[in-house]
């Protein structure tokens, strides 16, 4: 490959970069901001767990975007079928409803209480509402401290739907987002292929090597440590920044260091 | 021409058992293996597509959502005789829309149920003026439909409708023959909606709290009500509750 060719080829994969990031930029706040008030609302709703389920696909499934609490980790990105439970119910009828007893059964969210280990005993969850349509469901598990719970109060139920009512405005811009980040990577992928298909090519040559998998384990690890924090993002960084000076003489091109 | 009459109601209607009346819960569908519910659901009824339309036929799917298990247990408390029939309109396959929901009314209407229980709404503006023409529709042929208000700033239909059908919030009471009154507010009537411990789903029982359940209180006030005097009119009853709260909230003072 000629110095030219690479440098095209650097360049478009900037252009790559840059979009997936403006797409990122444009959702990460938002969800970060549904997280933060998930977590003020739920202090002021004495509730140790919160979550936001939004709808997913056209069937009426519902789909955890953003929790807070002890299990927040397995409940993002758990699917839950139409009509199924609390949050289907509420979904699709649009009536909020504040349920407790649920531990007398293993019926209630079985499912969910399986994958996070979780034991869910009294529950509010209410519509997220924008413009007439319900767009997805905000619950509140549980209270601080230890079962029996008391039930949720009406009074809380109305504080539940003022929250609500904010946290479906940040939704409905979230769905707005990721419609363009959805739009960004098709473009990338298939309806501007003549601008990649310098990008393309390259991948292909790429996976036809014998360094391929060495290479897709790399990019796995720098994926899993670039999500643990800002303070691992630098140091991974620092490291490979250091092994690329450090090899950078024997190498016959920038490009193929990736 | 139908002449008009004088009624009056006695306080023996509160012992009946709501027999002969037929009651229709437009819902998630009903668990009728439920134990407190054997022998009480006279039909089950789903929603389904068929090319742009939607069709009702008779289902042996229960409840996946618990919802309206937990209403026809409420109102079989009350009314432990009257006929409940499921009409299901939320669940899956990607019903649970207004269409699903206007369809199933109609379908009540025309299958001249006595009571409606919907324990539901929209508050989508553009489903507005055929669930009023459809009331209206229910209204005239002596249908009387209950629905439950929303906790929501947004206007929830058909419960903010104040003409043809009787919209109920909750309230704290325990006692469902204490049902309230606020006359002036949108939403008049108010009945018991918290921790209202009822029927749910494998044979369980829940404590709920929301104005879907003060809906089913009412209806069975009314099931009682019909069975005592089984040609009262939608007005007629309507007035009779208003009155039968008046006289709680005196008799409270």
């Amino acid at each position: 490959m000629t110095k030219i060719d690479e440098k095209n080829i650097e360049n478009k994969l900037r252009q790559v970069i840059e979009t997936v990031d403006v797409a990122n930029a444009l959702t990460e706040p938002l969800t970060a901001t549904i997280d933060s008030l998930l977590k003020t609302s739920a202090a002021k709703m004495n509730s140790e767990e919160a979550s936001v389920l939004i709808r997913h696909g056209s069937e009426g499934d519902l789909l955890f975007l953003c929790a807070i609490g002890k299990v927040a980790d397995k409940i993002v990105g758990l699917r839950l079928p139409a009509g199924k439970g609390i949050a289907g119910f509420v979904f699709s009828s649009g009536q909020p409803i504040a349920v407790s007893d649920v531990g007398e059964e293993e019926s209630f969210y079985a499912e969910v209480d399986k994958k996070t280990g979780y034991s869910t005993e009294t529950v509010l969850a209410t519509p997220l509402i924008y413009s007439g349509n319900v767009i997805g469901v905000l619950e509140y598990v549980n209270r601080v401290g230890f079962a029996p719970y008391e039930p949720f109060t009406p009074e809380e139920m109305e504080l539940a739907a003022i929250y609500a009512d904010t946290i479906a405005g940040i939704v409905n811009a979230y769905e707005s987002a990721s419609l363009f980040k959805d739009l960004s990577k098709r473009i990338l992928s298939e309806e501007d292929s003549s601008s990649f298909s310098d990008i393309q090519n390259w991948l292909k040559k790429l996976r036809n090597t014998t360094h391929h998998k060495d290479m897709i384990e790399l990019a796995i690890l720098v994926y899993e440590i670039s999500h643990r924090g800002e303070a691992e993002r630098n140091l991974c960084k620092e490291i490979l920044n250091s092994i690329v000076n450090f090899t950078d003489n024997n190498l016959d091109s920038k490009f193929s260091r990736l | 021409m139908t002449q008009l009459r004088q009624f009056s109601i006695n306080s023996d209607w509160k012992s009946g058992a709501g027999k002969g009346v037929r009651i229709a819960i437009i819902d998630s569908g009903v668990d009728k293996n439920h134990q407190d519910l054997e022998g009480k659901i006279d039909k089950s009824y789903e929603a389904k597509r068929d090319n742009n339309k939607i069709i009702f036929e008779e289902t042996d799917r229960g409840d996946t959502a618990g919802h309206g298990t937990a209403c026809a247990g409420i109102i079989s408390r009350i009314a432990p005789k009257a006929k409940l029939s499921s009409i299901r309109v939320l669940g899956s396959g990607g019903l649970g829309d207004g269409h699903a929901f206007l369809a199933g009314l109609e379908f009540a209407v025309n299958e001249k149920f006595n009571v409606i229980n919907l324990s539901l709404g929209t508050t989508k503006p553009q489903f507005a003026p055929p669930l009023h023409d459809l009331l209206d529709r229910a209204y005239q042929s002596g249908c009387i439909v209950v629905a439950a208000a929303n906790n929501f700033p947004q206007p929830s239909f058909p419960s903010v409708f104040s003409s043809s059908l009787i919209s109920v919030s909750k309230n704290s009471e325990t006692d469902y023959f204490n049902f309230g009154f606020k006359f002036g507010e949108i939403i008049e009537l108010t009945a018991p909606g918290v921790n209202v411990k009822t029927t749910w789903l494998n044979n369980g029982h829940r404590k709920l709290t929301g104005n879907s359940f003060a809906c089913p209180h009412i209806v069975g006030i009314i099931a009682l009500l019909l069975e005592k005097y089984p040609k009262m009119t939608p007005f007629e009853v309507k007035t009779a509750l208003y009155s039968i709260a008046i006289s709680n909230q005196k008799q409270k003072n």
